[in-house]
């Protein structure tokens, strides 16, 4: 064996501990697939229960109501998706204006105020949004005693502004963490272009216009590449918190739909069959946002 | 070299190890100990469908079975982690369950649990007990078509099925604020519609007595939502209905009725709720509140009406409360008919106890269960239910051999934070009570430790000649001078007995499972969004909607198996009333 290819070997076995996990974690679970086309239920094992093909994927599409029922649910899925890619150009902007406060004290202080939210999880989230705003909350107590309300105002249980509620909750919880890629980036950006822009006369707001935004441009594409392919995965955990009879028809997005039949209604098998079709979609639109960005801007991503 | 040999062999083994961790299964070794060497502490995983704790059971119950057994009971109770059928679900598809499982047999449950190997056959570690001679029958009704014995029976009682399981008071009823009531100047409630005109006046009266605003005369919750809304099913059950999926099915099997029916009972209530949130009787909480929420409102009686005795008298009614002459208590609605669960002389099998196939020692869970179905173990265990508690602490026999609540008793019972001697176990006594929630033995049945007396200690002489207190003996005075809310609608027949039969729902194909899963939350949404519509077109068009819906996705499909259950089960139940007989 020559030596280049011992230290190929050797190269490889670097990696190899990472492979196993991606493996493990990765591919190996895909296999539960299978449980899609079986009518699994527990306790029986898999061997004790019947092959039933593609019952599953047939009965989301068996009858009008469930169609229409998938429709609604894949119409909240979207609608979230679209406003939070819509919203991911605010943190950006937050890291710029953040990146032009000069007093660095207050400027630390912002950004940890900022990114702590994202570190508390939605079911803490939900305790304080209840406590503030339940119908014996602190903004309907303070609201009542002062008189200006009669009646307490249902912020939780009313189906109004459903997308809206959710997307301000996502942003208070990630507009500052989201803005620490940019921050970085910001960092990285040549300080030889600002010191040409100065004395070619540029203000501060032309610097930005023409020097920040643009180098920040390629990182942006990336997160929103990301956020594409992400798109049917938008997340359960603030949607199940927040949810309750009221809000479901337009809180109930595509993974707390699985959850909501699949786990609480015990039906492991169309819980499966639903995830299956939501991988093969994300998939299918990475592929295209890839195509496009390849096309647009001549670069890819994988 | 030797450096890079290292780096080599420890990413091997980061590998090696990862590989290792999944799939390596510690199967528990069979060490019985038969004779019982109870020598090494016993820690067991209690899975428990009826649970409402979840953790280490403490106080003195723990201590009683330390001592007895030198175990330690640690709960897991889906109730507490929600989630519906998840947490079964998963420890059922990873192979163990728990060491001693109390689980709802309903659907299926039992036959797949024992199929698959999750539960043992424990009649070889009951050999020669007791409890199998006095059981007998209830074991073998328990463990229908399987050979041996996996479960042990539910709620076993003596008494003829046609006799009502409860002892002093009834599961359901309408219970409200007696003081008020009778400040009311007892009115006489005719029916339902009834009922709203008299609280929305006693909610007046309450408000202005104590200057408070929050005071309200219902107060709702969603937590035990299931085929449907559970708070607007309970007035249904004080007309003789009780669920059955998706049909409300009387207790002498005279009517089964769809409960999206235009004529169903369970739509009428949805309108009586929903005229009374007009009102302004409603508690507005009631749509986020969660069940220990509500019931810290009942215990400072600020909710007026209540359709169970357990969740209003039982947390209200304390010895300060009731000297004041506050408390909760039964009214009259005149055209009710309360739906009683009758007694199961062959024990109700809907419920049963099992040990798991990976339990380290089953012989001594199986002689923790024997326990159970003793005298003493039903005294201790089923305390939460109703029963006394241990001997010689909370009662005692009196020198003609008749049992009588020592001054502790009174002070703990029913489930009062009393300090217990640290001898008992110590902490309070309400943390102390068994979480297992389960209750093995009726408790109308009679103690041979107290004398031939009831389990219930409600029903005691001694206990009902302390309890005349001026609120109890008010009631009792406008009530026919009736002793206990039972005896009243006894006499007045006012009480429909289901039999007790051996009747559990079977297997349910999981297409029609998934489908009622779904057509489950479209119900209990719509029925929510009814009660708080802001106007009757608006309550129209959700009732509307949520009909289309749910016939939409299948409720047919449902209902036709429903159906044929609730004929199945009237037909158990005049079996078990013929056999009585």
């Amino acid at each position: 064996m020559s030596t280049k290819k011992v230290t190929g070997f050797k190269y490889f076995l670097w990696i190899l501990p990472f492979m196993v996990l991606v493996f493990l974690f990765s591919y190996f679970p895909l296999h539960g697939w299978i449980y899609a086309f079986y009518d699994y239920k527990p306790p029986r094992p898999l061997s004790k229960c019947e092959f039933v093909g593609l019952h599953w994927f047939e009965m989301l599409f068996s009858n009008e109501t469930q169609v229409s029922q998938l429709i609604q649910v894949m119409k909240n899925t979207f609608a979230m998706s679209i406003l939070g890619i819509a919203t991911s150009i605010l943190p950006l902007f937050f890291a710029i204006f953040l990146n032009e406060i000069k007093n660095k004290k207050f400027r630390t202080f912002v950004q940890t105020f900022t990114t702590l939210p994202n570190f508390i999880s939605w079911v803490l989230v939900f305790s304080v949004a209840f406590a503030l705003f339940s119908s014996g909350g602190m903004v309907n107590y303070v609201l009542m005693n002062l008189g200006i309300l009669k009646e307490p105002v249902k912020f939780l249980d009313s189906d109004s502004y459903t997308y809206l509620k959710m997307v301000l909750w996502s942003m208070w919880k990630g507009l500052g963490w989201g803005s620490i890629i940019y921050l970085s980036s910001i960092a990285g950006i040549d300080q030889e272009l600002y010191e040409a822009a100065s004395i070619d006369g540029a203000g501060r707001f032309q610097k930005m216009r023409y020097i920040t935004i643009p180098e920040l441009m390629p990182t942006f594409f990336v997160m929103l590449m990301m956020a594409v392919s992400n798109f049917l995965n938008n997340g359960m955990d603030q949607y199940y918190v927040f949810q309750n009879s009221f809000n479901k028809e337009h809180i109930q997005v595509l993974d707390l739909y699985v959850y909501n039949i699949g786990m609480t209604g015990s039906s492991y098998s169309l819980a499966t069959a639903i995830s299956m079709l939501k991988s093969v979609i994300s998939v299918a639109l990475l592929t295209v946002c890839n195509l496009v960005s390849k096309g647009v801007r001549g670069e890819t991503i994988i | 070299m030797k450096r890079r040999l290292g780096c080599l062999a420890l990413s091997g083994i980061m590998a090696a190890s990862l590989l290792s961790g999944c799939g390596a299964e510690s199967k528990a070794a069979d060490v019985a100990s038969a004779g019982g060497d109870y020598s090494k502490e016993l820690i067991l995983d209690v899975y428990d469908d009826f649970a409402n704790y979840n953790g280490e059971q403490t106080g003195w119950f723990a201590k009683v079975i330390k001592d007895k057994f030198n175990i330690k009971l640690n709960i897991i109770a889906p109730n507490v982690a929600g989630g519906g059928d998840t947490l079964y679900q998963t420890r059922t598809a990873a192979g163990d369950l728990g060491d001693l499982i109390l689980v709802g047999t309903t659907n299926g449950r039992l036959d797949d649990l024992i199929d698959s190997g999750l539960v043992i056959d424990m009649s070889d570690y009951l050999k020669g007990k007791e409890v199998l001679d006095t059981y007998k029958d209830a074991i073998d009704a328990a463990n229908e078509g399987h050979d041996g014995i996996y479960a042990m029976p539910y709620s076993v009682s003596t008494d003829p099925a046609t006799e009502p399981g409860e002892s002093t008071e009834p599961t359901f009823g309408p219970y409200v604020r007696w003081d008020y009531y009778a400040e009311l100047g007892y009115p006489e409630v005719k029916d339902l519609d009834g009922l709203l005109d008299m609280l929305e006046k006693m909610q007046k009266l309450a408000r202005e007595k104590e200057g408070k605003d929050d005071i309200y005369a219902m107060s709702f919750f969603k937590d035990w939502d299931g085929n449907m809304m559970n708070n607007a099913k309970q007035p249904c059950c004080m007309y003789g209905y009780d669920e059955l999926g998706f049909v409300l099915s009387k207790f002498d099997g005279s009517e089964d009725i769809s409960i999206l029916d235009e004529k169903s009972p369970y739509l009428d209530v949805l309108r009586l709720f929903y005229e009374a949130n007009k009102r302004g009787l409603v508690d507005p909480d009631s749509t986020t509140q969660n069940f220990d929420i509500m019931s810290s409102k009942y215990s400072e009686g600020k909710i007026l009406f209540c359709p169970w005795p357990w969740a209003s008298k039982s947390y209200f009614n304390t010895v300060d409360n009731v000297a004041e002459g506050k408390g909760y208590e039964m009214i009259p609605i005149k055209d009710m008919k309360i739906f009683s669960y009758g007694a199961h002389p062959l024990g109700d099998t809907n419920r049963a106890i099992a040990i798991g196939s990976q339990a380290e020692d089953p012989q001594r869970i199986a002689d923790f269960i024997e326990w159970l179905y003793t005298p003493e173990g039903v005294e201790c265990n089923e305390q939460g239910n109703g029963s006394a508690g241990p001997k010689g602490l909370t009662w005692d026999l009196d020198d003609e051999g008749k049992p009588y609540l020592t001054e502790f008793g009174k002070k703990a019972l029913p489930s009062n934070s009393v300090d217990v001697p640290d001898e008992w176990g110590g902490g309070s006594w309400k943390d102390g009570v068994s979480a297992l929630n389960f209750q093995c033995v009726n408790l109308s049945d009679p103690d041979a430790d107290a004398g031939g007396a009831k389990y219930d200690y409600t029903t005691w002489d001694s206990y009902l000649a302390d309890a005349e207190t001026p609120l109890q003996r008010d009631w009792s005075e406008h009530m026919d001078g009736a002793r206990t809310t039972m005896e009243y609608l006894k006499k007045n027949d006012m009480l429909g007995v289901a039999p007790g039969s051996a009747y559990t729902t079977p297997a349910e194909d999981s297409n029609i499972s998934t489908i009622r899963a779904q057509v489950k939350t479209t119900i209990v949404d719509g029925s929510w969004k009814m009660i708080f519509a802001k106007s009757d077109a608006e309550f129209e068009n959700y009732k509307k909607e949520m009909i289309k819906t749910a016939k939409g996705l299948g409720f047919d499909d449902c209902l036709k198996i429903d159906m044929q259950n609730a004929k199945d089960q009237t037909e158990a139940r005049k079996e078990a009333a013929e056999l009585g007989k």
